[in-house]
């Protein structure tokens, strides 16, 4: 079962930011992918309101509610996606049993969206469940000896599970809860850093992968129930445009299209992002 | 709708997926900051390209094959994000300008983008700016909006109209009901009927006689029209001689000499022509080449010794000068050197006729007129017998057999549907209309239904559904299974 949250950006009003949050769960049920698809769900972002619905976000995941310090507005936007994915894997540690687990990311713990306490229960809670959570990394800062990590497994012959030892357990507030792996599961150019719960037994971290590799489709070593939530959840041009004209005709508000400063600066050699 | 581009005389305008529009339709897109209209018709409809949409579809395909799912989606976004999918771009083309409630035939002013409504407008209503005067209207079926479309009379009256479309699509029928539509006020109509089929103009669609039966005349060669030789003139029977039968120079001097000499003794039978040849003292090959026309001539059963048992050409319009009448030339069962004979002597009176003022005008119907009407005919009819009175409407399912000059001269062309691409880029040489209105809407026009471009319609092409005529239906496909 794999679990991916988009986000997006659809706009700025004179007040705020708008933007758009969906979530996908995919899983695997004889022979068939099933999915189920949350949202989309815009929001306006405003100075006055943020701190509100940060904080609605936060109580619907942390147990432990305290008085959180609101991001800035231009980085909400991937926090409350951020706290949405953590929701939905919340849910599904809860509602599953004996399940492969499959995240979009790391088991890094202890930065502001993924506080360590709320990171370990979502692992325990699958652990006691008997399902076993994967994290798989498309990116990853982490490096081995100056070489990035994902580049290590390059010759090694598929499948393979490259464990790298040397890494610290913790680094000031940041925690790794997995054990970092680097896996080459197929045949292609691309390998991924793969974090196993590191509560769980090495040995049926393994199983899990192998397991993964005998019930799900792998191509380039990414397992297609993630690709699928990825999918599912990533917006397109024409739903930006769609909930655009969804805002504009719930809230009465008038598209209109920001001069871009760096065309107007710049003429033809104004590339980059708009604003 | 939003306008969206303007390149030359078309126009793309946005359109949303509940807007009610298809191919055909007028749009009115108005400025009212200059009080200014722009009329645009739809010529085609295709999906707005909007970015995006092949991940979308690509996805949703993925999802269609081997997975299933929901959708949470408590706020209804989705039905927003399918509308963006499903928007459309209407391909249009500027017909006119209205400025001040008067129609121009322009398309040089361009309006706002941002401020210019669009709304769709009936056939009707357009039509009611266009047309002046509806005097001598003929109804030929109603528009998309279910409202009648009349053409006036005066729209076929000394003009050149065409009716073309793949076979069974209803053009014949069609061109029955313009017939009876100029009937109705009291013209002289000759019909080529190369089938039989308009020969049940007079009755009703059970078999008894209509309202017409007295004013349309069948004349079928060799049966009930047949010609004394002496009514012939010397110029009819050349233009038989030479253009039908193909007699060389030579020959036609001679037989020339023949019938003039024939003249001033006052013999005109067949036999005295047969005599007067078998006597002649000419050159043995001549002697066997006008042999060869004259016992065509005894073989077509066209001409006949019997004064009485003979078609009086002039007498046939004198019936049809108070009530209007058609004459119906039944041209089924009878071989192509004998139609070519008799068509000959058709217009060649005709023309005789007119040029002498014994009749006023003539409408000619002419189906599939490549069967029988040879090459010089065309340009002539076009051209010359126009102003002599004689106003052709040519009926055919092979647009190529027409030539291209007919096209580009013809006033009014009504189209049934083509699905052949060379078809369609042959009649879109018709000077009064743009070709890709033609190619795109032909295309789907379905049966019965044509699109009028030209003077009938003051060139704002029309689609119509062709209206029923309670008459007796001739000249369908004999099949061999019953359905």
């Amino acid at each position: 079962m794999a679990v991916d949250v988009s986000s997006i950006r659809i706009g700025e009003t004179e007040t705020g930011l708008l933007c758009a949050i969906r979530g996908a769960i995919v899983w695997r049920e004889k022979n068939r992918y099933k999915y189920q698809r949350l949202g989309p769900f815009p929001f306006h972002i405003t100075e006055q309101n943020k701190k509100e619905i940060y904080k609605l976000f936060r109580n619907h995941h942390f147990e432990i509610s305290e008085d959180p310090r609101a991001p800035s507005i231009t980085n909400i936007q991937a926090r409350i996606g951020n706290l949405l994915e953590r929701w939905l894997q919340l849910g599904i540690s809860c509602s599953t049993y004996g399940t492969i687990i499959l995240w979009d990311g790391s088991m890094t713990a202890g930065m502001v969206d993924s506080p360590v306490d709320e990171m370990s229960r979502l692992l325990e809670i699958a652990r006691n469940r008997l399902s076993i959570v994967l994290a798989f990394s498309k990116n990853t800062t982490l490096r081995f000896s100056g070489h990035k990590l994902t580049d290590l497994a390059e010759k090694a012959e598929p499948p393979c599970l490259l464990q790298i030892n040397n890494f610290p357990f913790s680094s000031g507030p940041v925690l790794l809860l997995g054990d970092v792996y680097v896996a080459k599961l197929t045949r292609g150019v691309c390998s991924f850093r793969l974090d196993i719960d590191r509560k769980v037994p090495q040995e049926r971290g393994i199983e899990a992968v192998q397991s993964l590799l005998g019930s799900d489709l792998l191509v380039q070593s990414y397992p297609e129930t993630l690709r699928l939530a990825h999918i599912f959840s990533t917006f397109t041009a024409t739903e930006v445009i769609g909930i655009q004209r969804f805002i504009s005709q719930q809230y009465g508000l008038k598209i209109i299209t920001r001069p871009n400063v760096r065309r107007l600066l710049f003429g033809p050699f104004g590339k980059g992002a708009e604003g | 709708m939003r306008l969206y581009k303007k390149e030359g005389n078309s126009l793309q305008i946005l359109s949303s997926p509940d807007d009610d529009v298809e191919k055909g339709d007028y749009l009115i897109v108005e400025d009212a900051m200059v009080n200014r209209k722009l009329i645009t018709q739809v010529i085609d409809v295709q999906f707005a390209s909007v970015p995006g949409l092949l991940e979308e579809l690509l996805r949703d395909s993925t999802a269609e094959e081997r997975i299933c799912g929901e959708n949470f989606d408590p706020l209804g976004v989705s039905s927003h994000i399918n509308h963006i999918q499903d928007a459309r771009m209407l391909l249009c083309k500027i017909r006119g300008t209205i400025l001040n409630d008067k129609l121009h035939i322009n398309s040089s002013w361009l309006p706002s983008r941002s401020k210019s409504g669009i709304t769709k407008i009936s056939i009707n209503s357009l039509l009611a700016h266009l047309k002046d005067k509806e005097d001598l209207p003929i109804n030929i079926g109603e528009t998309k909006d279910a409202s009648p479309l009349n053409i006036t009379a005066h729209d076929l009256d000394g003009r050149l109209n065409i009716i073309t479309g793949k076979k069974g699509t209803g053009k014949s029928h069609l061109s029955k009901l313009l017939v009876l539509g100029l009937v109705d006020y009291k013209a002289t109509v000759v019909v080529f009927d190369l089938n039989g089929e308009y020969t049940g103009l007079g009755f009703s669609a059970k078999g008894g006689e209509n309202e017409y039966s007295d004013r349309i005349h069948v004349l079928t060669p060799g049966a009930n029209f047949k010609v004394f030789l002496a009514q012939m003139g010397l110029s009819v029977i050349l233009k038989i001689m030479i253009h039908a039968l193909g007699l060389p120079g030579t020959s036609t001097r001679e037989f020339k000499r023949i019938w003039k000499s024939l003249r001033q003794q006052g013999k005109f039978t067949l036999d005295d022509l047969g005599e007067a040849i078998r006597k002649c003292s000419c050159n043995l090959l001549v002697r066997d080449a006008l042999f060869s026309r004259y016992y065509s001539l005894v073989n077509s059963g066209f001409f006949t010794d019997n004064e009485e048992s003979a078609t009086s050409f002039e007498k046939l319009f004198e019936k049809t000068k108070k009530d209007g009448g058609a004459l119906v030339i039944n041209l089924k069962d009878v071989s192509s050197v004998d139609r070519q004979i008799v068509l000959e002597y058709i217009l060649g009176n005709l023309v005789k006729l007119l040029n002498q003022w014994k009749i006023k005008s003539v409408f000619l119907f002419a189906e599939e007129a490549h069967l029988y009407l040879r090459e010089t005919y065309w340009e002539d009819i076009v051209t010359r017998m126009r102003h002599f009175g004689l106003f052709a409407n040519f009926v055919t399912n092979q647009p190529d057999t027409i030539k291209e000059n007919i096209y580009r001269q013809a006033d009014s062309i009504f189209l049934f549907n083509f699905t052949n691409e060379r078809d369609l880029e042959t009649v879109s040489k018709a000077a009064r209309v743009d070709s890709e209105t033609v190619k795109s809407i032909a295309q789907e026009l379905p049966p019965h239904h044509c699109l009028l471009i030209g003077r009938a319609v003051k060139d704002f092409p029309v689609m119509v559904k062709v209206r029923a005529l309670d008459i007796k239906t001739l000249g369908q496909t004999r099949l061999f299974f019953e359905r």
